[in-house]
């Protein structure tokens, strides 16, 4: 009975051990340091395999985009702000309709503009890549489910 | 022959059994005893080397499998999160604090 149950302890430990050596070898380590320091640029860098090249010019889309993504982020402040102050005294419905419409407006030209500029960054890649890329991206900026992201600063603007 | 219910009952209670004595019986008890305290490891797994064999390669393959897994379901947490801290700040909507707007 003793050298059953030794038998059996010695294979689960055994197994144990393969596992995590299984798990570890698995592991992209890179990502998960990436995730952890929550560094976008290094992840793109590496899960993408961009070259250097590749990589300079994504910087130069971004910062292109950046001017775009400032102005639509005061675009939108600025038309939340509206509405919310003809939501908080009386007015009539067609301007709260109006200011609502205004602000969903935004917000959809702010989702163009983020697609149009994802599918220029996926240009940039290798068509694989860019592909996974894309796929990535686009479902969740068409949901738009990465705002609850963990670092999210609520009252972050630009 | 027929026979009677009546006789049958006498029959079954007039029998009796009594097997000879086996006097090897202790000795041989008391020797398998001694022989299994005896007995090693290795002489304890040659017996069912099959068998063991089995089930270690079963629990490595589980192992690797479970392994394997939870390194991909890791993975894809940690891309989720990077993705999601990417888009964060590329996003006006985001950054103009539109949270609570659905579409």
């Amino acid at each position: 009975m003793k050298y059953l149950v030794s038998t059996l302890a010695l294979i689960v430990l055994g197994a144990g051990i393969f596992g995590f050596v299984c798990y570890r070898l698995s592991c992209d380590s890179a990502l998960h340091a990436a995730a952890e320091k929550r560094d976008a640029w290094h992840w793109l860098r590496q899960d993408f395999h961009l070259t250097d090249q590749q990589f300079a010019a994504i910087q130069v889309v971004h910062q292109a985009y950046a001017g775009s993504c400032v102005e639509h982020c005061r675009l939108i402040q600025e038309a939340t702000k509206v509405r919310d102050a003809l939501t908080a005294k009386p007015s009539s419905p067609a301007d709260r309709v109006a200011a609502e419409v205004a602000v969903k407006e935004l917000r959809s030209v702010c989702e163009h503009a983020l697609t149009g500029h994802v599918q220029k960054v996926a240009a940039l890649m290798s068509v694989e890549d860019g592909r996974r890329y894309l796929a990535l991206m686009l479902p969740k900026i068409a949901a738009f489910d990465h705002a609850t992201a963990p670092d999210l600063q609520m009252n972050h603007t630009h | 022959m027929t026979i009677t219910p009546d006789s049958l009952t006498e029959r079954l209670r007039a029998w009796r059994v009594s097997p000879p004595a086996d006097p090897a019986f202790r000795p041989q008890v008391w020797a398998r005893l001694r022989r299994s305290a005896h007995v090693t490891w290795v002489n304890y797994l040659r017996p069912h080397a099959v068998v063991w064999l089995f089930t270690a390669i079963a629990a490595c393959g589980v192992a690797a499998y479970t392994g394997r897994t939870a390194a991909v379901i890791r993975a894809r947490v940690d891309r989720e999160v990077l993705v999601s801290t990417y888009l964060v700040e590329l996003d006006p909507r985001v950054q103009a604090g539109l949270l609570s707007i659905q579409p």
